[in-house]
């Protein structure tokens, strides 16, 4: 690869290793990067493509098992094996970074204003007085409201979305040369997502600085970034700049992921479908606080009075951001949770239906939560896990009869048939979230509530739980409830669209309706920020 | 950390199962194999299985009782040779003899027995035997070459050979197979009373954890006030209560010792009540029962198993500090604690009493200590 | 903030009147009174002795009159120790021991948070290796085996310090050295695993990432983080420390309050019991306080729970 002009951080055949316990992992495996002055650069991969990790080793920040080498010049310093004092001199005010985690990445144990001072004391020699002028103009520049008092509080008094602007406003204190932005919204709200990018485009063109962007999300970029660096399993697959790599992608891999994104629309069914699961006015509050002292409980309206009615064939989408009650309703409709209102499954009255009453009917009303990690027992082979569901609704079945059923379940969701004694921590994300829905479906249900089921993974990985959840769905008449935040997955998946905030319905409508005419302001901004970061293509 | 697109399409059918397919680990087999790389944890488990050994057996083949008592051998220091040592044969025969009254003439020792001329003015009395039988040194002792008159004859006797290799106590026991039947009370009351900590306190712990709400928040509070009250304090009473016994040392001990236990339950149960998959065992349908057979002991298991390991030193430690208060097993019987106790008294007379039991107890207790620490770190791979 | 004190006050209140009343009530059931220990005497005198003591009372009025005098900060006459109050024992006891408990614990969180760090820092190199050996050595070797064996070679072969007694100088070193140890390996422990978490943390990451200097990442990221673990350690231990050790007390032979409560229990010395169950449990309660008080302190977090 030819050096690039006017380049101010130049990596070549950057290496690293990891040594664990089971061996070594190389996760960046020679790459080659330049960064020009003032421009913004965008690194794309999927987890575990060693993303990352070049940029920890640009930093000196690898973990102690990880070994680098190959040179990154920041102008005319090499980085790479530089003391780690005089690599103080250059981290945290030429260059900086920013992190995904914006809930732990700033100290909890002191005020944000103290922390923002110390890049300027340390760098700058200023006395924590000299400095609070400083932070106080950087607290308004990336917009955090009321910064007179913003500048006492502790990290936890503040929302995800204004951490990530006080990690931007520390990471501006000295004005660097390079931002480095590690997946800096994604573990946001779309809303909060689009106002962060917003803000790191706005800051780039008043104070000139270059951006390095990691993510996972290519379309995010679009707009945003001059050029991109594709990675792969630490490798950089394919760069160049953005416009041409979106219309014209080389490598297989970069078409894959152009082409990752779900697609399709659902149609509705027919008007004739009967109703399955119908909630009215359904409620949910938690009691939050109470105690000796410490004042009367706070009753918290997690769902507040909604109705629902789902067809048999029917996907619904419930859209709306962390908080808004979407997955309470979810657990609710299925009287996982108490709740107050009507709730009817076919002909039958569930609202007063306990946990026994409940028992037959779980067979046909089924649920796959988001993360997979966390909703398959780790002491359990995935056979024991998928037939479960089979000890309790079909107990006369023999061990032969549940292993033929355990067999094809998993060759349902694509999986071997030999999994199913393995245990789950030997699978990837979308293997463990296929058997989850192999659990759900050995049961032959009729309504499954899908809560999130593919936030937790890749966009490529993604695509493919979408495609067989509406394969299983055509094949078997499943009507689903389909809850998510993310609003590419959901028009691809659901024909009917409920838009929640808070605890209310803001609108609700067919998907189309919803996606080309929303009628409700917060609707609006929820589209706008989506349409903003995921649908350049179109408008390209 | 990469991970292969591994799905093979539904056309494929069933693969034939290869072998790493097959070799699924499981967490326990990851676990186990992390441990046996750990040297430390390993050797410990070698001692601790040795030590155990020698308690249960070694009492039964011990050359000496743990409540024989020779009095001729009241505190010898620990040695290899046997004893008596060559030079008090002599001087230890004549005295035992001396009380006979008779005259004796020069003591010779001939390998394994011991003989002298004797004679008396009157017929030599065969009883006279007896004081040396008496002695712990001799035996088989006998009168031979009597003259026809009785007046003279040769007195023969056997010495027996004792072997005290760590010495005896201020009573003439052996203080190895004390040692070894403190073992075996010492490890059984920290089994036991660990046993019956973890009975008690799984039980509790996950009978808060499961009903949560009030119920928990009473049944926690009540151990917080277990807590505040010094541990040794229900010992003591309960000891005095009752009398000194076996049965109530453990018992003390394991009911002093469970509260760690049903607090590191609760928070699990708590924890794992809110985990996915006990929701998604809930929306299967499944019973109480079975969550908690299939999902909740089961992940539990591990820490409390490490938390057993490292409760036992702490049972034992607690039996040991009874004893030395003069609170626990009774002598005959004997602790280490207690053993260990004694020698401190006699620390500047006979160094060897404190020595070798506390030598023991220290194996025991770091052996205990690596092989908790060593499980711990096995199936917590994240605290390394 | 006074709100939260006010609160942890209100709550220790119940707590130690339970704790009062189950130690009351445990110890009068339990058979054996404090006059059958002696030669059989005149009944008479007995009587009298009872009614001295208000024995003759029923229980719940012996109780409620305990509870009283208590609150008046009275513990009764000893038993065994007839010419003494309880209240004289301890003011005689109570600064021995909170004397050599303050000095252990002092030490103990001093040494063993310094030990801790560095081990954390070096982890995996040799000083990481030995002070977790001294920690695992310091945790596992039990006080009534460390004691005998301080006294025996500093006291008896050396013959540099005191092998026992109290008020002769350089009589605290061996006392207080058993008692540091193992809360020095505690502690030390403790701070290894509280500093290798924290410096895993993302905020560590982001204090390295600013170029902020190495001390700084330390002393003010660092170190206030990993040292939570230890201050909430320390509440019941100093408590525990400072009440008097019963093993160190006899083998060094110091006029302490730790012996009391064996002494007291086997001897029925009702009130020198409740006396000492009592005093430890203020001291439990106050240093849990001033753990919680200190803890918000440095956290926060926790303040507005």
């Amino acid at each position: 690869m030819a050096d690039i002009d006017n380049s101010i951080l130049a990596v070549r055949k950057l290496d690293v290793k990891f040594h664990t316990d089971d061996g070594q992992v190389h996760a960046v495996k020679g790459i080659d990067l330049d960064v020009r002055a003032g421009e913004t650069v965008a690194i794309v991969g999927e987890s575990g493509s060693g993303k990352s990790q070049t940029m920890m080793a640009i930093m000196g920040l690898l973990a102690s098992n990880g070994r680098v080498s190959g040179t990154a010049r920041y102008r005319d310093t090499e980085l790479i094996g530089m003391p780690e004092r005089r690599l103080n001199t250059i981290r945290g005010a030429k260059i900086t970074m920013i992190f995904q985690e914006p809930m732990t990445s700033l100290d909890p144990l002191y005020k944000i204003g103290r922390q923002m001072a110390e890049p300027l004391m340390y760098h700058k020699g200023m006395s924590a007085r000299e400095a609070r002028p400083r932070v106080m103009e950087l607290l308004k520049l990336v917009g955090i409201p009321d910064p007179e008092r913003r500048i006492n509080s502790y990290p936890h008094e503040l929302s995800g979305g204004q951490r990530q602007r006080v990690m931007i406003a520390m990471a501006l204190a000295n004005d660097p040369d390079i931002l480095i932005a590690d997946e800096p919204t994604t573990a946001l709200d779309v809303t909060i997502q689009a106002q962060i990018l917003a803000l790191l485009a706005e800051l780039q063109q008043k104070l000139g600085m270059a951006i390095v962007f990691i993510t996972h999300d290519l379309t995010i970029v679009r707009r945003f970034a001059d050029r991109i660096y594709v990675m792969r399993r630490g490798e950089v697959v394919e760069d160049g700049a953005t416009e041409e790599l979106f219309v014209d992608p080389q490598h297989d891999y970069t078409k894959m992921l152009l082409a990752a994104e779900p697609t399709g629309t659902k149609l509705p069914p027919p008007p004739s479908a009967p109703v399955l699961l119908q909630g009215t006015d359904v409620q949910v509050s938690f009691k939050i606080g109470g105690g000796f002292l410490s004042g009367p409980p706070v009753l918290l309206q997690a769902v507040d009075r909604i109705s629902v009615a789902l067809r048999k064939g029917q996907t619904i989408g419930i859209v709306g951001e962390s908080g808004s009650g979407k997955s309470t309703l979810g657990r609710a409709l299925l009287r996982l949770l108490p709740s107050e209102g009507r709730i009817r499954f076919e002909n039958r009255d569930l609202s007063k239906a306990d946990r026994e009453e409940m028992r037959p009917l779980r067979k046909e009303l089924q649920l796959v939560f988001q993360d997979p990690f966390g909703s398959l027992s780790p002491r359990m082979t995935v056979g024991q896990v998928i037939t479960e569901g089979l000890l309790v609704h079909e107990p006369s079945l023999s061990t032969k009869e549940r292993d033929r059923r355990a067999i094809e379940a998993l060759k349902e969701v694509g999986l071997d048939a030999a999994s199913r004694n393995r245990y789950p921590h030997e699978f990837s994300g979308g293997q463990r979230q296929r058997v989850a829905i192999a659990r759900a479906m050995i049961l032959k249900p009729k309504v499954v509530v899908l809560d999130e089921p593919t936030s937790a993974l890749d966009r490529s990985v993604q695509k493919q739980i979408v495609e067989l959840l509406r394969k299983l769905q055509a094949d078997h008449d499943l009507s689903y409830l389909f809850i998510s935040h993310d609003l590419t997955v959901v028009r691809a998946m659901a024909d009917y669209i409920i838009v929640m905030k808070q605890g209310k319905i803001v609108e609700e409508g067919q998907t189309a309706d919803i996606f080309d005419n929303p009628r409700h302001s917060y609707t609006q901004t929820l589209m706008a920020a989506a349409v903003d970061t995921t649908k350049f293509r179109l408008a390209g | 950390m990469t991970e292969a697109p591994n799905i093979v399409p539904a056309a494929a059918g069933i693969a034939p199962a290869d072998g790493e397919m097959a070799l699924g680990r499981s967490l326990f087999q990851d676990a186990w194999r992390r441990l046996r790389r750990n040297r430390a944890a390993v050797a410990s488990a070698v001692v601790l299985v040795v030590l155990a050994l020698a308690g249960l057996i070694g009492p039964m083949v011990a050359p000496h009782s743990y409540d024989r008592i020779y009095p001729q051998y009241v505190r010898v220091p620990a040695s290899f040779e046997a004893y008596p040592k060559e030079d008090d044969i002599v001087p230890a025969f004549e005295s035992a003899l001396a009380r006979a009254r008779i005259t004796i003439g020069a003591t010779e020792v001939n390998g394994n027995t011991v003989s002298a001329p004797i004679s008396d003015d009157e017929p030599l009395d065969p009883r006279i035997t007896r004081y040396l039988d008496r002695s712990d040194l001799f035996s088989n002792v006998r009168i031979d070459q009597l003259s026809a008159d009785g007046r003279s004859g040769v007195m023969l006797a056997d010495v027996s050979r004792l072997q005290f290799i760590f010495g005896t106590d201020n009573n003439g026991r052996d203080l190895l197979a004390r040692i070894l039947i403190g073992i075996r009370i010492s490890l059984a009351i920290g089994v036991l009373a660990s046993a019956m900590a973890l009975v008690l306190g799984v039980t509790y712990g996950a009978i808060a954890g499961y009903y949560g709400g009030k119920i928990d928040s009473v049944m926690m509070r009540i151990v917080d006030i277990f807590y505040s009250l010094p541990f040794i304090f229900f010992v003591i009473l309960l000891v005095v209560f009752f009398g000194r016994s076996f049965i109530l040392i453990f018992i003390a001990i394991g009911a002093t010792e469970w509260l760690d236990m049903s607090r590191i339950v609760r928070g699990q149960t708590l924890t794992l009540k809110r985990q996915e998959f006990v929701q998604a065992a809930e929306a299967l349908g499944a019973t109480t029962s079975g969550i908690l057979k299939r999902h909740i002991i089961p992940n539990t298991l591990g820490p409390v198993v490490v938390y057993a390991t490292l409760l036992i030193p702490k049972a034992i430690l607690l039996e040991s500090l009874l004893s030395f208060l003069g609170l626990g097993v009774q002598e005959p019987l004997t602790s280490l604690g207690l053993l260990i106790s004694e020698g401190a008294e006699n620390i500047r007379g006979a160094t060897w009493l404190l020595i070798f039991p506390a030598v023991t107890l220290t194996m025991i207790l770091f052996a205990l200590n690596f092989l908790g620490d060593g499980l711990r770190d096995a199936l917590d791979p994240k605290d390394r | 903030m006074l709100l939260y004190v006010l609160r942890r006050f209100a709550s220790a209140v119940p707590t130690l009147f339970v704790i009062v009343t189950i130690a009351f009530f445990m110890l009068r059931l339990a058979p054996g009174g404090p006059f059958d220990l002696e030669r059989p005497i005149d009944p008479l005198i007995i009587e009298n002795l009872k009614r001295a003591f208000n024995m003759d009372k029923p229980l719940p009025q012996q109780y409620m009159l305990y509870l009283w005098n208590l609150l008046h900060g009275d513990l009764g006459p000893s038993f065994t120790r007839r010419d003494f109050t309880v209240n004289d024992l301890f003011r005689f006891g109570l600064p021995v021991s909170v004397q050599i408990g303050g000095t252990a614990i002092a030490i103990a969180l001093v040494f063993g948070t310094v030990l801790g760090s560095l081990a954390a820092l070096r982890q995996n190199s040799w000083v990481d290796y030995s002070v977790v050996g001294v920690a695992t050595f310091g945790i596992t070797i039990p006080p009534f085996v460390v004691a005998p064996i301080l006294s025996l070679i500093f006291g008896v072969y050396f013959g540099w310090l005191p092998a026992g007694g109290w008020g002769a100088p350089g009589s605290m070193v061996l006392p207080v050295a058993t008692l540091a140890l193992p809360q020095m390996a505690i502690v030390a422990r403790l701070t290894r695993g509280a500093t290798i978490e924290v410096l895993r943390s993302n905020h560590i990451r982001t204090a390295r990432a600013y170029g902020l200097p190495s001390w700084v990442v330390l002393y003010v990221h660092t170190l206030r983080a990993s040292i939570l673990p230890v201050v909430s350690y320390l509440g019941p231990t100093a408590a525990a420390l400072m009440t008097g050790s019963v093993v160190v007390e006899t083998i060094f032979g110091i006029p302490g309050i730790g012996r009391y409560f064996v002494q007291g229990a086997l001897g029925r010395d009702y009130t020198l019991v409740m006396g000492t169950v009592v005093v430890i449990a203020v001291f439990v309660v106050v240093f849990n306080l001033i753990v919680d008080i200190l803890y918000a302190y440095l956290d926060p977090r926790v303040r507005y729970d």
